[in-house]
């Protein structure tokens, strides 16, 4: 996301300057990040889908205000981020009830069942998608979207030394999850 | 350890650290201390391991995800519900002009079309500056278009715009018809031999975009 940075910047000038077709084309170039970026954080495909578009008319309505100091990239996505919190502030413990359970372990296998049935990369997969939100989401915005330290903190708002530490935690957790499931893995 | 405090050791801190330097965005002291950390530590390199296999299982969690087919077309009408200003600038013009010609598509070919065809639009934009007059063409004249080489495309649904029009622009090659209703382009080759055309039909469909490619008409050297 980040190769087109100067283009991305050029196409938010014309876009504040009314040109629609800009809109579409940054709309074509980010929308695939940002829907995965909020279906990750919201744990809900419908959701992503409503907020992802609302991103985009912010980037209408705002884009006037954007300043280049950030890639448009990161912009896009502390949008989302602050429209994701809005929409599942309310309904938090129902989704992580709900939707992400149902990634955790079954309990009744032992390690050697869950190492049978799954290689480590599936694994890791989906102990990623089982991961507290606050710790999924520093894992995709750094592997996936390619963020740097101060780039989440910007889209996350918070300090940089809470990134490296939910970084570390994220980290950990799937450390102990592959352990549990029987995976060597060279943490401390 | 508290999240808002926290006291890491320096193998904690490089295991935080180690995502970043395999993104290509740690520097400075970060990027030295992790660096000197691969270099003296053998356990390091098995961190490092961890952190690649980390890397793949978070694009496969986020790739599972697709997102609808008809989020473009749905989005436009949105937009256009939306107030804003009147005037769009010029190229604006040509390419709202280009996006009611794949507007019309089927919604699972619409990504792919739109994204290729918007790019032409922007490289006609940039040649249109030096000179050329008002109208709007997709590439060349008619007859031009007609009698040149070319190969029938499909690109991918997530094929992005900006390496199409990199493409198009690094080999002379042109959008020369399309899309059809399958979604597939006609892709102008200006190509003397035809070497020269079997090297660009070749880099078409090695190009990560290219999601079906057949060989059109070739240059009349008969070589």
């Amino acid at each position: 996301m980040g190769s087109d940075a100067a283009s991305d910047r050029e196409l938010v000038a014309r876009v504040a300057a009314g040109d629609r077709a800009a809109v579409r084309l940054l709309f074509m170039r980010h929308h695939t990040r940002v829907y995965r970026f909020v279906a990750r954080q919201t744990g809900s495909e419908s959701m992503a889908d409503d907020i992802a578009n609302e991103v985009f008319l912010e980037l209408w309505r705002q884009a006037p205000r954007f300043e280049a100091r950030s890639e448009v990239s990161t912009w896009l996505l502390g949008i989302a981020r602050f429209k994701a919190l809005s929409h599942f502030r309310k309904r938090k413990e129902e989704w992580l009830d709900d939707d992400r359970a149902a990634a955790v372990p079954d309990s009744a296998d032992n390690p050697e069942v869950t190492a049978m049935k799954e290689d480590k990369g599936a694994a890791l997969k989906r102990m990623i998608e089982a991961l507290p939100e606050e710790h999924g989401t520093v894992i995709d915005l750094a592997y996936y979207h390619g963020k740097s330290v101060s780039e989440i903190a910007e889209i996350l708002s918070i300090p940089e030394a809470t990134v490296k530490t939910r970084m570390f935690y994220a980290r950990k957790k799937l450390g102990e999850a592959l352990k549990a499931a029987g995976y060597d893995r060279g943490w401390p | 350890m508290s999240e808002s405090d926290p006291k890491m050791s320096r193998r904690d801190e490089m295991e935080a650290l180690l995502p970043f330097y395999l993104n290509g965005t740690l520097g400075g002291e970060n990027l030295a201390a992790v660096e000197a950390w691969l270099a003296e530590d053998p356990a390091a390199a098995a961190a490092l391991e961890e952190a690649e296999a980390e890397l793949f299982g978070s694009s496969a969690a986020n790739e599972a995800i697709r997102p609808p087919a008809d989020a473009l077309g749905r989005f436009s009408k949105m937009l256009d519900r939306e107030a804003g200003p009147a005037r769009e600038t010029a190229t604006g013009s040509r390419l709202a002009a280009l996006w009611s010609r794949v507007a019309g598509l089927p919604s699972g070919l619409a990504w792919a079309t739109a994204a290729a065809a918007i790019a032409l639009v922007l490289l006609q934009a940039a040649v249109n500056i030096g000179g050329r007059g008002d109208g709007y063409e997709i590439a060349g004249s008619e007859d031009d278009l007609k009698a040149m080489p070319f190969a029938l495309v499909v690109f991918k649904p997530d094929a992005r715009m900006a390496d199409i029009a990199d493409f198009l622009d690094a080999n002379d090659a042109v959008i020369a018809g399309g899309p059809t209703a399958a979604g597939v382009f006609r892709i102008g080759i200006p190509a003397r031999t035809v070497a020269d055309y079997d090297r660009v039909l070749g880099l078409i469909s090695a190009a990560p975009f290219a999601q079906s490619v057949t060989a059109g008409k070739k240059p009349a050297d008969g070589g």
